[in-house]
C-alpha cells in the first residue's frame, strides 16, 4: 500500500515536471496559470491513415478537438489509440476506425459528404471519445454565437464551431445587437436588436427567419430561455423602470419577478434546474449579482466584493461564472451559489476580460478580451485564443449542446 | 546538474504538488481527480423542449390579465424634422439629472407645452465602460429620469416614451474622460401625433 502511494506520487510529480517543461518551451500563455493544468489521457492518431485532403481535414479536426477538450494530449504514442482509415469518398470522407484504450475498444465507421459534414463527423467522434474514455461531456459539437461590433450602431451576429472555425455570419442588419443567447435546443438564438430603431427582443431559428418576441414600450432585452425551453426571462421597462420578467411561451403570460423602482435589472440567467435566476441589479447603487427564486419571487444578494459584478452564467454543474471589477479592471471569476461569495475563484488576472459563458462541459469558459474571444479552463490549462480573423468580436454565448 | 540540487529540486516539486490544488473543490468533503464524473448537480437535464413556434405578441398578457400592448411612437407616428434640443449629460454610473442640465429639460417641456400635437421619445446612452447588457438598463434609467422630470414640469406622461441605446451608439468615438462625458447623455426625438 505504502509503495503504491509512493509510486503514484512519483508518477504525478514526473508528469507535472514534464508538463511544466513543455509549457516553458512553447508559447507563453496569455494568462499566467497558477494551477498545473489538468491530467490528460495521451492519445495517438499515428495508426489513422488519411491520404487525401478530406481525410486529412478529418484527422486535423479530430486532433484539435481532442486537445481542446482538455482531457487528451495527442502524442506519437499513447494509452489511447485511434487506428484505421479516413479515405476520400466523393466530396467527403469514409472513416473506418478502431479506438482502443486499456481493456476497451469501440469502432467508428461513417460516411460524410462535404467539408462541413466531414468536420461535423470529426466533432462527433471527439465527443464520443471524451464520453467513453474520460467519462465527461464533450464540447466539440457545440457552437458559439457572438457579436461583431463594427462601429457606432453597426453590428451583426456570427456563429462558429467550438474550435473557432466555421465562422458564419447569421444576421445582416448592420445595426447594434446585444446579448445573443442560445436556446437549450442549440438551434434558436435570442437577442436584442435595434433594427427598428429601438431595443427589442428577437428569436431567430438558425439560418431562418427572425421573429419579434418582446417589442413593448421602453426597454426590451435580456432574453434567456429556461432549461426546459418553455419560458424566457426578459428585462422590460413597460411598467416603469427595467425589471425582471418571465414570459411563458405557451400561454403568452408575463410574470414579474422584481419590484425595484430605484434600481435596474439586467442579464438574467437560469439555474440548471430552472427554479432560480441569477441576475444583475443596481439597487445597491452599483451592479451586483442577485438570485431570485422563480416560484416565490424572493431575491437574495450573492456578491458584495468588487465595484461591479456583471454578466453571470450558470453552469450545469452549479457554478456561476461572471465578470468582476476590482481595482479598475474586469476579470472573470466563478462562485458556487450554494457556498456563497467566499467560494469565489478568479480565472484571469484583472484587465479587460468580460462576458463569460460556460461550455457544456461545465469546465471551459469563453470570454471576450481586446476584441477577440478566449477559452479559459477552470482546471488550469492555458487560455486559447479562439478567433483569429479580423473583427471586433464580443459578447459570446456557448450552446448547451 | 549536481546530484544534491537535483534532489532538492525534486523534493521541492513533490512538496509543491502535494500542496497545490490539483483536484476539484468538492461540495461535501471528499477529494476527486478532475476527470471523475460528478453528475450530482445535473438536475433537470436537457430534454427536447416542445417549443411554441408562434408566440403571438398581440396576446401577451400581464399578471392582471391585461393585454400588454406595444404601441411605440417610432412605429406609429411621423418624426418631426428641424427641431433640435441640446443633449443632457450625466455623471458616471448615475442616472440622476444634474442641476446643470435642468434648464435644457425645461426648454423641452416648454416646446411640448406650445406644440400639443408633438410627443417625445427620450433616448438614454452610456459611455463604453461596463457590460453592454447592464448599460442598456442604465441608459433606460437615464431616459426615464428625464421623462420623470418632464412629467413633474406638467407634461402628460403618455406624451413621453423612452428608449435606450446603452453604449451602442456613442456621440463621440474613443476613450478617456472627455469622450465618456459626451457619451453619457440623453437625447430628444419629436414625433407628430
Amino acid at each position: 500500500m505504502h509503495n503504491i502511494r509512493l509510486m503514484m506520487l512519483v508518477v504525478v510529480w514526473m508528469g507535472g515536471f514534464v508538463a511544466q517543461e513543455a509549457q516553458a518551451a512553447g508559447q507563453p500563455p496569455l494568462i499566467s496559470v497558477v494551477k498545473k493544468g489538468a491530467e490528460k489521457n495521451t492519445v495517438s492518431l499515428a495508426g489513422l491513415s488519411a491520404a487525401g485532403p478530406n481525410g486529412q481535414l478529418f484527422v486535423r479536426t479530430l486532433t484539435r478537438d481532442l486537445e481542446l477538450s482538455g482531457w487528451f494530449k495527442v502524442a506519437p504514442s499513447g494509452a489511447v489509440r485511434v487506428s484505421g482509415t479516413a479515405a476520400e469518398a466523393g466530396s467527403g470522407v469514409q472513416t473506418g476506425c478502431r479506438i482502443t484504450w486499456p481493456g476497451k475498444a469501440f469502432s467508428w465507421n461513417k460516411v460524410s459528404m462535404g467539408q462541413a459534414e466531414v468536420r461535423r463527423q470529426a466533432h462527433q467522434l471527439a465527443d464520443e471519445m471524451v464520453r467513453l474514455i474520460a467519462g465527461e461531456t464533450g464540447i466539440a459539437q457545440s457552437r458559439i454565437v457572438f457579436v461583431n461590433r463594427r462601429g457606432r450602431n453597426n453590428a451583426d451576429l456570427y456563429v462558429c464551431d467550438a474550435d473557432g472555425l466555421g465562422v458564419m455570419q447569421v444576421t445582416h442588419d448592420n445595426v447594434a445587437a446585444v446579448g445573443p443567447r442560445w436556446a437549450p435546443n442549440g438551434r434558436d438564438i435570442y437577442y436584442t436588436s435595434f433594427v427598428r430603431g429601438y431595443p427589442a427582443v428577437y428569436r431567430m431559428v438558425a439560418g431562418s427567419e427572425r421573429k419579434a418576441l418582446a417589442s413593448f414600450k421602453g426597454l426590451n432585452t435580456g432574453a434567456a430561455v429556461s432549461p426546459d425551453g418553455g419560458r424566457v426571462a426578459l428585462v422590460l421597462s413597460y411598467q416603469g423602470n427595467p425589471e425582471l420578467y418571465v414570459l411563458s411561451l405557451a400561454s403568452g403570460q408575463l410574470t414579474r419577478l422584481t419590484q425595484t423602482p430605484h434600481g435596474a435589472e439586467a442579464s438574467p440567467c437560469w439555474s440548471p434546474d430552472g427554479r432560480s435566476i441569477v441576475y444583475v441589479s443596481d439597487v445597491a447603487k452599483m451592479p451586483q449579482l442577485y438570485i431570485v427564486d422563480v416560484a416565490t419571487r424572493q431575491s437574495r444578494r450573492l456578491t458584495y466584493k468588487g465595484a461591479e459584478n456583471v454578466n453571470p452564467d450558470w453552469s450545469r454543474k452549479g457554478l456561476i461564472v461572471y465578470a468582476t471589477k476590482r481595482g479598475g479592471g474586469y476579470q472573470i471569476a466563478t462562485v458556487d451559489p450554494r457556498a456563497g461569495e467566499g467560494s469565489c475563484q478568479t480565472l484571469t488576472p484583472a484587465g479587460d476580460y468580460e462576458h463569460p459563458s460556460w461550455a457544456p462541459d461545465g469546465r471551459h469558459v469563453i470570454c471576450s478580451s481586446r476584441s477577440t474571444l478566449y477559452v479559459l479552463d477552470t482546471l488550469g490549462d492555458p487560455a486559447v485564443r479562439l478567433i483569429n480573423i479580423p473583427g471586433n468580436w464580443m459578447s459570446p454565448d456557448w450552446s448547451d449542446r | 546538474m549536481h546530484i544534491r540540487s537535483v534532489v532538492v529540486v525534486n523534493v521541492a516539486l513533490m512538496g509543491a504538488l502535494v500542496f497545490m490544488d490539483t483536484g476539484c473543490r468538492t461540495k461535501a468533503g471528499g477529494w476527486r481527480w478532475p476527470w471523475q464524473k460528478d453528475r450530482s448537480a445535473e438536475v433537470g437535464g436537457l430534454t427536447d423542449p416542445t417549443m411554441v413556434e408562434n408566440t403571438d405578441l398581440s396576446k401577451v398578457t400581464g399578471e392582471g390579465g391585461e393585454l400588454v400592448s406595444g404601441a411605440r411612437f417610432e412605429d406609429t407616428l411621423q418624426a418631426v424634422q428641424g427641431v433640435k434640443f441640446a443633449p443632457v449629460y450625466f455623471a458616471f454610473d448615475s442616472y440622476a439629472l444634474p442641476p446643470s442640465e435642468v434648464s435644457k429639460v425645461e426648454q423641452v417641456a416648454q416646446h411640448l407645452q406650445q406644440n400639443s400635437g408633438h410627443v417625445l421619445v427620450v433616448e438614454g446612452h452610456c459611455d463604453e465602460r461596463g457590460s453592454n447588457e447592464y448599460n442598456l438598463s442604465l441608459g433606460e434609467n437615464r431616459a426615464l429620469a428625464v421623462r420623470s422630470y418632464l412629467v413633474n414640469l406638467g407634461v402628460a406622461a403618455d406624451r413621453i416614451q423612452t428608449r435606450s441605446y446603452g453604449e451602442e451608439k456613442p456621440a463621440v468615438a474613443g476613450s478617456g474622460e472627455e469622450a465618456w462625458h459626451l457619451n453619457r447623455r440623453g437625447e430628444f426625438a419629436l414625433f407628430q401625433k
